[in-house]
């Protein structure tokens, strides 16, 4: 089987965000860089049908130099090979360029089904799964949550409010990872170690024949509005402080 | 000569090793999960099963034995003994006791104990095997043991008494240390032998989570063929010096944790209408924890170092736990200090911190690098 895990390394969680003075994007010098764990699912689940089904797993991955240690992590949980795609022409990619880079890289490996995440925590924009299957021409299966794989067919769930779908198609497909499909597994020292002598192909634009054919821009980046400070309200009298409180959150807060 | 080494960045690997154990502990061990061992006594077996799986401890065994073949790297062991023992030093110590008995046997061993006893523990499941060391009495040395082994009919006949035995209930085999004609030599001895009496649990000032034991050694007879290392016998000067590197890397992890969290909270905590850390008599014990973690951890990969170019690390190791003996206790108390009252309760880890660092300036042979 042929399994193809598409990864993007993503700001930590935990990492605190500082924008850019001229709201060009965000500070990126001191952030801890991690794989976006929506990918991590996916990879998770690359990993289990490889173990069940045999095969091997590639993992390909769009961004700069350092995003070399996310395909490292993901090899060291057991991913056989890796393409990174590395280009200072692809810095400002938005959804669309990104899936076109997969795409051409994609397009010229054996492929049964290509996990992608759902979406990524750090531009929450979710399009990249949707638009690279569209860009293969093959069938995809969003936010899933179960598969179960069948031969030549997949089956899945995707839950909706108050039910869950059960879809099948065949392959091959693209997936879209949601929390709740597993739970990823962690690099083990010998994944560690062998990592690094698992073969990762870099490929810039040119190499993949695509170009920088953005979309979309990021106008700019501002920061949230800080909080405003709370409002006390003071008083002997109960219900005067009541009928103040009820005309705050009618008037100001605009709650009720 | 002896100061050679001089590079401070991790590889790769190392980084990575670092930033995996730091994720498994953030997301099963730190804050409710630790305190919750403490408060039970007891580790859950589910956590030391994911630990194991990292292995850390067997991917440095030859495949032929079992494991995967790495290069045996002391400093890789630091690095996952301070990340561990960041989260739980209880924890720390139970889930990586096997490489006490493993490394031991892969450095020293012979042939045949090799091929006997490594594949025994290099399973992907973990199974508990530990060293008796420590001996219950005034003015104990590690280099000066009463127990003693004699040879007999071609036998050794191991009499002493131990302390301080982690897991010894359900160890399967105990690496005892005892002295042979003066020398300090090194016996695996089955966890059934006759000759082997383990008492009640012990009940320790801190790491309650990890069961402890006394061991009483009476005519317990051992094969000429368990004396690590056969007839030439064990390096004990190296056994301790990979322990005392061992028990450094646990304080450091200890110390960090608990500096990391008086640091946090001095930050948060409002008194006088600022942080308390803005206070001077905050920030300077904040910054002398920050230092001296510092300090801790580069005597210890100093001492890893020279072990990991197949060097004589016996000062280095010695001072690496003299000081993180010392700075463990400083450290922790700072940490309890910072938190006032509320260092003192139990809601908060550093008093766990406390009471589990304070072993590190006794203990010794609790874990391995």
């Amino acid at each position: 089987m042929n399994i193809i895990a598409c990864v993007k390394q993503v700001p930590d969680t935990e990492a605190q965000i500082k924008v850019k003075a001229d709201g060009s994007g965000i500070e990126d010098g001191q952030i801890k860089w991690v794989m976006n764990p929506y990918d991590e699912f996916g990879v998770e689940e690359a990993l289990k049908l490889k173990e069940k089904n045999g095969g091997d797993v590639t993992i390909v991955s769009v961004g700069p130099a350092r995003a070399m240690e996310t395909i490292r992590t993901a090899l060291a949980m057991g991913a056989d090979k890796g393409i990174h795609i590395s280009d200072p022409a692809l810095d400002n990619a938005d959804a669309f360029v990104t899936a076109s880079a997969l795409a051409a890289a994609i397009k010229g490996l054996p492929h049964d089904i290509i996990f992608c995440g759902q979406r990524a925590i750090d531009d929450d924009s979710g399009q990249v799964g949707a638009m690279l299957a569209e860009l293969l021409g093959i069938p995809q299966l969003t936010l899933v949550t179960k598969l179960d794989f069948a031969g030549s067919s997949v089956k899945v769930i995707r839950p909706i409010e108050g039910a869950q779908l059960s879809i099948e198609t065949s392959l091959p497909c693209v997936v879209t990872a949601q929390k709740g499909l597993n739970e990823p597994r962690y690099a083990s020292l010998p994944g560690i170690m062998k990592a690094k002598k698992k073969p990762v192909d870099v490929k810039n634009a040119a190499a993949l024949g695509i170009a920088s054919d953005v979309k979309a821009k990021v106008a700019k980046v501002v920061p949230p509005p800080a909080r405003a400070a709370g409002k006390i309200i003071c008083g002997d009298d109960a219900a005067q402080k009541a009928a103040e409180l009820a005309r705050c959150l009618r008037e100001e807060a605009k709650a009720i | 000569m002896e100061d050679r080494e001089f590079g401070f960045s991790m590889s790769e690997e190392q980084c990575s090793m670092k930033d995996t154990v730091a994720k498994l502990v953030k997301s099963m061990v730190s804050g409710n999960p630790s305190h919750d061992m403490d408060e039970a006594r007891a580790l859950p077996r589910e956590i030391i099963d994911k630990v194991w799986e990292l292995g850390a401890t067997v991917s440095m065994v030859p495949e032929e034995y079992g494991g995967y073949g790495m290069e045996y790297s002391p400093i890789m062991n630091t690095i996952v003994l301070e990340e561990l023992a960041c989260g739980d030093m209880a924890l720390a110590i139970a889930a990586t006791l096997p490489s006490t008995f493993i490394y031991t046997i892969l450095e020293m061993g012979t042939e045949e104990q090799k091929k006997k006893y490594l594949s025994l523990y290099c399973d992907p499941a973990y199974k508990a095997c530990t060293v008796a060391l420590n001996e219950p009495r005034f003015k104990f040395d590690a280099v000066s043991l009463e127990t003693k082994a004699e040879k007999k009919d071609g036998k050794y006949i191991l009499n002493g008494r131990k302390c301080f035995v982690p897991l010894a209930k359900d160890s399967g085999h105990l690496l005892v240390a005892a002295a042979a004609d003066s020398k300090m030599e090194l016996f695996i001895v089955e966890g059934n032998n006759p000759g082997l009496k383990i008492g009640e649990r012990e009940k320790n000032l801190g790491l309650y989570a990890l069961e402890s034991y006394p061991v009483v050694l009476e005519n317990c007879e051992v094969s000429v063929d368990d004396r690590v290392g056969g007839e030439k016998g064990c390096d004990y000067s190296r056994f301790l010096q990979k322990s005392r590197i061992a028990m450094s890397a646990l304080g450091t992890g200890v110390s960090r944790a608990s500096f990391e969290y008086a640091r946090d909270y001095a930050k948060e905590r409002v008194q006088f209408g600022e942080p308390i850390a803005s206070r001077q008599a905050i920030a300077f014990m904040i910054a002398e924890m920050a230092y001296e973690v510092d300090a801790m951890r580069l005597m210890t990969w100093k001492a890893a170092s020279a072990l990991e170019a197949g060097r004589d690390a016996k000062k280095e190791s010695y001072l690496a736990k003299l000081y993180a003996g010392e700075m463990t206790m400083k450290i922790t108390d700072y940490g309890v200090q910072i938190l006032g009252g509320h260092g003192f309760i139990r809601e908060n880890p550093v008093e766990r911190y406390y009471r589990n660092g304070r072993g590190i300036a006794i203990l010794e042979g609790m874990a391995m690098v």
